[in-house]
């Protein structure tokens, strides 16, 4: 599904990935270690083109990405970044702001009743959807990021810390909800160590 | 119109004068800046008095090429001095940014002279230049603002552009967060200011006008059309200003040029 080939990235004079090759097959769940400020953020950046690679190729479904497809790819990919700076304003208001851009307009139709289900899965209350994002505590935002991303009904995930602010059974809960999934392909960075049972984990190290 | 009182040489001497006061202030309180003063009533003095007898011409000839001119020699200063004060490169934002200009304040100024004032020769130094200039002046507050805003919200939180931009929104779908964020800023203070229109102040045009000579309900009447004009081209000139500037300020991957700001550090 996605292969990268000879990556380099630097910044300033930092190497973040040297002749880095790697590759991701569907249904794959990879986490990716590395202590803190090694790059494990910069290798989702690179896939989803918001760095560029100062040399080697990215390949998407056996394609090179270049500044065509990365759109297309956007599309395909779920992302849940570390950062929770992910707007401002009314809980529901944001879901229908996700679910109004064109390439997701698909998936509105149902959306409320799967904003509920969602909501009862990852133990939120539904008084949340009248609130506003800034309100929220950071486990809260988290779990509304979650929900945001998979509403766009995606099977590729990109999750970047996703757990950090939430508890053990949640964390499990979460974590087993897109490990256990076999048409799910995942990449995420977490400091977890949590193992799923049944599930085959790959490990990708960067030092 | 009788036109205001003229001042006597005498009288200029007396202005003078009162310069004394924020100059010994400024010079008695070590506050530095005693120089930049002298400095800038010099400078101000003397655009002054050029721009008067440069004026005096344009109003005596009235000929719609030198008018015309003059007023893109505005726009043109306008929009230099809008990419100076926003920390971006003149040479990305030269042109849209002019051409934004040209756009917004030609159709606002056309528009009120010719269907609000009802002149014939819409090209009428007296309204085209000193209507043109206000509207102008206003546009370039709000686009320092506005512009200067946008730019420096989409560096700050480029993790929420790129969010947007994962979650599968378009370049422009992206941006909306950040162009709407932008106008508020920019509209805010016309806003304030028409609230407090008349009772805080009296607008610098119904002052000129009532020394001029015109009866007061008259000059509300400009004072009110020109605040209008002024939104007018402040959302134009906004939204032409980012529409035009975003095509070039971007790479194709949708990430924004870093080599737009003159300053690298964030």
């Amino acid at each position: 599904m996605f292969e990268l080939q000879h990556i380099t990235k630097q910044f300033s004079d930092k190497f973040v990935l040297q002749d880095f090759s790697f590759k991701i097959a569907q249904g794959d769940k990879i986490n990716i270690a590395g202590r803190s400020g090694i790059g494990k953020t910069t290798l989702f950046r690179l896939l989803l083109g918001f760095e560029q690679p100062d040399s080697g190729t990215i390949l998407y479904e056996n394609k090179a990405l270049n500044e065509t497809s990365v759109w297309e790819l956007r599309k395909k990919v779920a992302y849940v970044s570390q950062d929770l700076n992910i707007g401002r304003g009314n809980v529901q208001a944001f879901f229908d702001e996700t679910l109004s851009l064109k390439a997701n307009l698909a998936h509105k139709t149902n959306s409320k009743a799967e904003i509920k289900q969602y909501f009862a899965l990852f133990e939120l209350s539904e008084d949340l959807l009248s609130k506003n994002i800034e309100e929220l505590s950071g486990g809260e935002k988290q779990r509304i990021a979650i929900i945001n991303a998979l509403l766009l009904k995606r099977t590729i995930f990109f999750l970047d810390e996703i757990t950090s602010a939430l508890d053990k059974v949640l964390k499990t809960k979460v974590l087993d909800y897109f490990l256990q999934n076999p048409e799910f392909t995942v990449l995420y960075i977490s400091h977890d160590n949590y193992l799923p049972s049944g599930v085959e984990l790959k490990t990708l190290k960067l030092d | 119109m009788n036109g205001a009182q003229d001042l006597s040489m005498f009288s200029m001497f007396m202005c003078g004068l009162m310069l004394l006061i924020p100059l010994l202030g400024v010079w008695y309180m070590k506050l530095g800046i005693t120089k930049n003063l002298i400095v800038s009533t010099l400078r101000m003095v003397i655009q002054l008095v050029l721009i008067g007898f440069f004026l005096e011409y344009i109003f005596k000839y009235n000929n719609w090429l030198i008018n015309l001119s003059w007023f893109l020699v505005m726009i043109a200063s306008a929009v230099l001095s809008v990419i100076k004060n926003s920390d971006l490169k003149l040479n990305h934002f030269v042109l849209p940014v002019l051409l934004s200009f040209i756009l917004a304040n030609f159709f606002v100024v056309l528009y009120f002279n010719y269907f609000i004032v009802n002149i014939n020769f819409i090209l009428d130094a007296k309204y085209m230049i000193a209507i043109g200039g206000m509207i102008l002046g206003n546009s370039l507050r709000s686009n320092v603002i506005g512009l200067g805003d946008f730019y420096k919200a989409l560096r700050k939180d480029e993790q929420l552009y790129f969010y947007k931009l994962s979650l599968g929104a378009t370049k422009y779908e992206a941006l909306l967060h950040f162009a709407k964020k932008s106008f508020v800023a920019a509209l805010n203070p016309t806003i304030a200011t028409m609230a407090t229109m008349g009772i805080v102040s009296l607008p610098g045009m119904m002052t000129g006008q009532i020394l001029g000579g015109s009866v007061p309900l008259v000059a509300i009447k400009y004072q009110i059309a020109i605040m209008i004009a002024i939104l007018a081209s402040t959302v134009l000139s906004i939204s032409l200003s980012i529409l035009f500037t975003v095509r070039y300020s971007f790479h194709k991957t949708g990430t924004l040029k870093k080599e737009i700001f003159r300053s690298s550090n964030n």
